[in-house]
């Protein structure tokens, strides 16, 4: 966190004026709002909604949004923490984030592995294969809820 | 059936990850509401970085102080710049004090040094 905190975009963020962190703030907000708004409609479509539009339509523009959401979230992140790293030591919040963060790209890596989501594009699933996509949906809903309610209370803390 | 209990899952989530209790930082709640006074020297010069400018002081009891101030913008607004007010300087501050009495931190309304006053909140008396 120290050395975080002393790196060069730590120093950046400090000596960048006084609207640098609230303007790297907005990125995360809409990275994660990006992130989360196209996980939420995949997820609840893995969890049984809106049967009649098929997966594949759905993951087409979710996966893309969410994947492109993170990667803006994780570089703004960086930034915000970077500011006053050693600040977040002993802050609870900050401890259920990053392993909900964590547990959320393991269960989408897994998710990736799965035959029924590779080959959900190319051919109809069964029930039992949609089933087990639902479990993913549903920790992956679980993990990233976890980790936006942890992030926003970190400030309150 | 299934999907409505999904649903109504999710609702239920996310009703309950609003309701969770807010305190310090960015309201006022986690702070006390009676008027705190206290003046010490500057250990750590003003910092206009992060969500809030910060400084630390040093009491007459050898206690170093956190002291939040407004948002970096208008903490700026209210004159109070950077190198303004020089480490080992005597200030006066003016706030709220945090709740948790092991927390020496002070959510910082006005600060005076030298005869000049730097009121970060002037909406707050």
């Amino acid at each position: 966190m120290a050395w975080l905190q002393g790196s060069a975009i730590g120093h950046a963020m400090r000596e960048s004026g006084v609207w640098m962190y609230g303007i790297v703030n907005l990125a995360h907000i809409l990275g994660v709002a990006s992130l989360f708004g196209a996980v939420l409609v995949l997820d609840l479509r893995l969890l049984g909604l809106w049967r009649n539009v098929g997966l594949a339509a759905i993951s087409k523009p979710t996966v893309p949004v969410a994947a492109t959401g993170f990667v803006i979230a994780a570089i703004s992140g960086v930034g915000l923490l970077a500011t006053k790293a050693t600040e977040y030591i002993g802050n609870p919040f900050f401890y259920i984030k990053f392993p909900a963060i964590g547990l959320g790209i393991l269960n989408v890596i897994a998710l990736g592995y799965l035959p029924a989501w590779k080959q959900h594009k190319i051919r109809e699933l069964s029930a039992r294969e949609q089933s087990k996509l639902a479990v993913f949906g549903g920790i992956s809903l679980l993990c990233w809820l976890t980790a936006i309610t942890a992030g926003r209370m970190i400030g309150y803390w | 059936m299934y999907s409505r209990l999904s649903l109504c899952f999710t609702l239920g989530i996310l009703a309950l990850s609003t309701a969770l209790p807010a305190s310090a930082h960015h309201g006022w709640g986690g702070n006390l509401d009676e008027e705190f006074e206290l003046t010490g020297t500057v250990v750590t010069p003003l910092s206009l970085s992060g969500p809030h400018a910060t400084m630390q002081i040093r009491a007459s009891d050898g206690q170093v102080w956190d002291l939040t101030l407004a948002p970096p913008a208008r903490t700026e607004r209210a004159g109070l710049k950077e190198g303004i007010i020089p480490v080992g300087a005597t200030v006066a501050i003016h706030g709220h004090r945090n709740r948790d009495p092991k927390r020496f931190e002070v959510k910082t309304e006005r600060i005076t040094w030298n005869g000049r006053t730097f009121n970060v909140y002037p909406d707050r008396t």
